[in-house]
């Protein structure tokens, strides 16, 4: 999913109040202290957690986490990523096995599996109200879908320019009157039931990531048909019609969705499997117990919206809510220095897990401005002046420095330091080489003054971090002016490449480098995503020869070779990777952080005995 | 009958400021407020030298400058001393002491101290800015209602009553995110919603003053309307200015706050609105000395102008001073 972040985002949540803080328990406390949540049965497995609003349940329309999230519990796709394996593959899913791939590496042939069947529901008019079998035009159907202008889809990007007519069908989309999805598109087709043929313009080996997305999930065209909001039936958005682990038990927007075991597995005989292979370690962590078990394990899902941070951080460590995360401001409560829980959690038994996500931020350059662009020894200049230790302490020890554009936990990361690390000697040097020897512009006579555009300028974290910023750059004698715009407006400065610096950050869609070295390809600048309009041709020969290639060793050189143009280019100062924390309970089991963690739900498995222990000793 | 002297004229007309001066002296409370109001305006005069002498030289203020080191130092006396330095006497190592970051420090180990009265800059900025912007207008349109009455009138009082009929707050965020973020929106944002007030008051004052003899006077000598209005009619309503100056400069300040607390007023400058908003994320950890000391001195700019606005309104009113 393509996201691009403020600084602000670095936690997805609001500035907590400190008054709500502290009126919060007493109001909890007036409340009563019964429990939000009903109580599971003796022998169900409930999942309980908080969720952020969930938008809706169409495949196509998702662009938030919160409704992939929902999506991926009850649609599915062809491939999905195995659950405990790393570095992260991909294995099939509701296609019988990988690709047959063409030796040109055009055409992608995916046999379906059998016997998939659609859960129970009104729409399958012809089956009397029966889910059907899955079917291989349902994928075509699917993608056609994501193309379709009128659904004004989130997801295009990912197929945009890739397969062989799609855009031709997008295009005959955009009229008044509905779109004909019976219209052939050449690149996808469905020979039979069970065959789905793929063909590409050129080469993509990143395609068999995009397949696991919720964009390419299965959609039955009934449902799409059926659920147009007429006549007392639902929007298709807000009726969910899929094949997967969970179905919709109800949903009362921005309040609390429930799902529950889809009944159509049992009654057709599906079987998933727990994996049977991790990576090493997983073992000993307990999470290779149930390899081989059928999936899911967990009978029913319920979670909250609840929009107040301290709110369900209260519920978690009462033991309503199985898992949470960390926000900032309870940060240093909840992890000591040294990286551990707090003592008082771990008396609660409750488990932390950290690790690097496969998210960058950083202060970009616009490669057009005539000072900043032009001048590379003050690109240098500035990224050696970035305190590292300073900048991860502000931040909590939240984040990482990275080095260059490839995060750590996918090919093509390099251990090398960066060339231009922390020294102010060496930035002082290099500002002086630029042609600013101690800061002072010889036009003007005064110190250089840059200008650094934000998306938004609401949480005081933001704004704290860009005055730290300023003042690493201030200490080589450079004046670095804020300018806070409002999301829509900092947007349009991008594509007009109207800034000197901005800060944001990117969300890798899949794990491959690739999907970061695009973001400083010449062709993808703004309004591309490569807002740095950086512009190199060696690197462009690079990654045209590698973006076609499968992974293999070679295409990890040349992957580190981009990252090395880059790195000494300084068209971005690499400034943070976030680390995720996550917090569980005792009694949620297999649980393993990932980068991209839609649909893993179903390994999950709850331990309702050490639940209801656990209940007695510390909840009232 | 003999016509008194012009200059006891003068002098009599002379003793309505010089009268309010008495009456303000006899008030010991509003004394004391107008020295609080004078020490505000020093530590602002003082902050915008050091902001000018900085701007100048072009170099970094040290409030600017953060140091982790020292991120969320208590106040002086809620710390341990640091040991004595050698062949330091006890007393100056308390003086020293009490002399660094006397009122702690902020999440980037800023001096609050410093902080504070850079903030009182911005304040005295805002309110004086937002006045000139506001005052006029309201003067202005004041008197050209009430003199001309009419159309013009009607027009005029149109027009305020439409600006009164819009949320203040709202409003001002409005102006705010078309002229965009910074002291220029809170000044445009401010000066331009708070003129009505005023001027209902300056319309009311001129009609009354209108129908006064020296008015039919100077009409019957022929004198030019504007002439009238504001060479005639204006120093005789001025005191109404004066007291409205008073009692809506801390009300600006209080907007500053309110619009630099949701992160659309000043930028990249102290402001206590700034600090309170900083100081939120770390409040319920026990960091109380940023909010509570950007809060007290709000409270006390605030509370000093409004009890001298209310003194010098009670001064200046002829009629209080009549049934006196």
């Amino acid at each position: 999913m393509e996201r691009l972040l403020t600084g602000s985002n670095i936690r997805r949540r609001l500035p907590l109040s400190a008054l709500s803080a502290v009126l919060l328990p007493l109001l909890l406390g007036a409340c009563g202290h019964g429990p939000l949540l009903d109580q599971a049965a003796d022998d169900e497995m409930v999942f309980y957690g908080p969720t952020p609003r969930i938008r809706g349940f169409d495949p196509v329309k998702a662009g938030d986490v919160a409704s992939a999230h929902a999506i991926s519990r009850m649609y599915e796709g062809l491939l999905q990523y195995a659950y405990l394996e790393r570095p992260y593959r991909v294995e099939p899913m509701l296609a019988e096995a990988m690709p047959e791939v063409s030796e040109d590496g055009l055409t992608y042939t995916f046999r379906i599996r059998r016997g998939i069947y659609y859960q129970d529901d009104p729409c399958f008019v012809e089956t009397g109200g029966k889910g059907r079998e899955l079917r291989a035009e349902d994928f075509v159907y699917s993608i056609k879908r994501v193309a379709d202008l009128k659904n004004a889809s989130s997801g295009y990007w990912a197929f945009n320019d890739r397969i062989v007519g799609l855009d031709e069908f997008r295009e005959a989309s955009a009229g008044s009157e509905p779109t004909d999805y019976d219209l052939p598109v050449e690149g996808l087709h469905a020979p039979d039931d069970y065959t789905l043929v793929l063909q590409l313009k050129r080469p993509f080996p990143q395609l068999l990531w995009i397949l696991t997305m919720h964009y390419a999930y299965a959609v039955p065209r009934e449902a799409v048909e059926y659920y147009d909001g007429k006549q007392g039936r639902p929007l298709f958005i807000n009726h969910p019609v899929g094949t997967g682990p969970y179905i919709l038990n109800s949903w009362r927007r921005n309040y609390r969705v429930e799902y529950v075991r889809n009944p159509k597995w049992a009654e057709t005989g599906r079987v998933e499997l727990y994996p049977t292979v991790g990576e090493p370690g997983d073992e000993e962590r307990g999470l290779l117990e149930m390899a081989g078990m059928p999936l899911p394990f967990i009978d029913r899902i319920v979670q909250l919206v609840v929009q107040d941070d301290s709110t369900a951080w209260l519920m978690f460590l009462t033991g309503q809510f199985n898992s949470s995360g960390i926000s900032r401001d309870n940060f240093d409560a909840v992890v000591t220095q040294a990286h551990t829980l707090d003592p008082t959690l771990v008396e609660r038994e409750i488990t932390l897990a950290r690790e690097p996500t496969l998210t960058i931020f950083y202060f970009g350059f616009n490669m057009d401005d005539p000072v900043v662009g032009q001048n590379k020894k003050l690109r240098q200049a500035l990224t050696s002046a970035l305190n590292t230790e300073e900048w991860v302490r502000f931040h909590n020890n939240r984040i990482t420095r990275p080095a260059g554009p490839i995060p750590p936990g996918i090919a093509g990361y390099s251990e090398k330091e960066s060339p231009f690390p922390f020294d102010l000697d060496r930035a002082r040097e290099l500002l002086a080489e630029a042609g600013y020897p101690n800061g002072i512009d010889p036009e003007t006579g005064r110190r250089l003054q840059l200008t650094i555009d934000l998306g938004s300028a609401e949480s005081a974290e933001v704004r704290q971090s860009v005055e730290l910023f300023t003042s690493f750059m201030d200490r080589i004698g450079v004046v670095i002016v804020p300018t806070y715009n409002n999301w829509p407006a900092f947007l349009e400065k991008l594509e007009r490449r109207q800034m000197q610096i901005f800060r944001l950050g990117w969300v890798a869609d899949y794990p491959d480098a690739e999907n970061f070295l695009q973001l400083f390809y010449g062709p993808n600048g703004s309004p591309g995503p490569n807002h740095s309009n950086y512009r190199n041709p060696e690197f462009d020969a690079l990654y045209e020869e590698a973006r076609v290639m499968h992974d293999s060793p070679e295409r990890t050189a040349l992957y580190l070779a981009m990252a090395e143009i880059v790195m000494e280019d300084c068209p971005w100062i690499f400034d943070a990777q976030p680390l995720s924390y996550s917090l569980t309970h005792s009694w949620v089991r297999n649980f393993k952080a990932h980068d991209f963690p839609y649909g893993m739900i179903k390994h999950y498995y709850i331990d309702n005995d050490i639940r209801r222990a656990w209940q007695a000793r510390f909840a009232r | 009958m003999t016509t008194p002297p012009i200059d006891n004229l003068e002098a009599e007309s002379r003793s309505l400021w010089a009268d309010a001066w008495r009456e303000l002296k006899r008030k010991r409370l509003a004394m004391f407020c107008l020295w609080v109001v004078l020490i505000y305006t020093g530590l602002a005069a003082y902050g915008e030298a050091v902001y000018r002498w900085h701007q100048a030289h072009d170099r970094t203020p040290a409030y600017q400058v953060p140091d982790l080191e020292k991120q969320y130092l208590p106040p002086s006396l809620f710390r341990e001393m640091e040991p004595a330095r050698e062949g330091e006497s006890r007393v100056r190592q308390v003086a020293r002491h009490l002399g660094t970051h006397p009122l702690g420090t902020d999440g980037l180990g800023r001096d609050v101290f410093g902080r504070v009265v850079q903030g009182t800059r911005i304040a005295f900025l805002v309110g004086i800015i937002t006045s000139m912007i506001a005052i006029p207008i309201g003067v202005i349109l004041g008197c050209l209602a009430g003199y001309f009455g009419g159309r013009v009138d009607d027009f005029i009082v149109w027009l305020y009553s439409t600006f009164a009929a819009i949320p203040g707050l709202l409003f001002i965020l409005a102006i705010a995110m078309v002229v965009g973020k910074g002291l220029t929106g809170v000044y445009l944002g401010i000066g331009l919603t708070t003129w009505v007030g005023l001027c209902r008051l300056v319309r009311g004052e001129v009609m009354k003053h209108k129908a006064r003899s020296y008015v039919q006077a100077a009409q019957a000598l022929g004198l030019g309307h504007f002439r009238i209005i504001f060479r005639h009619i204006l120093p005789n309503i001025f005191h109404i200015v004066i007291v409205t100056f008073t009692l809506r400069f801390p009300s600006a300040v209080n907007t500053e706050v309110i619009m630099s607390f949701l992160g659309i007023g000043v930028q990249g400058e102290p402001s206590w609105g700034i600090m309170i908003g900083n100081a939120r994320l770390r409040l319920w950890q026990g960091v109380w000395w940023e909010m509570t000391f950007a809060t007290l001195a709000i409270f006390g700019l605030v509370l000093a102008f409004n009890l001298l606005g209310d003194a010098l309104r009670d001064a200046l009113d002829p009629r209080l001073k009549e049934q006196a």
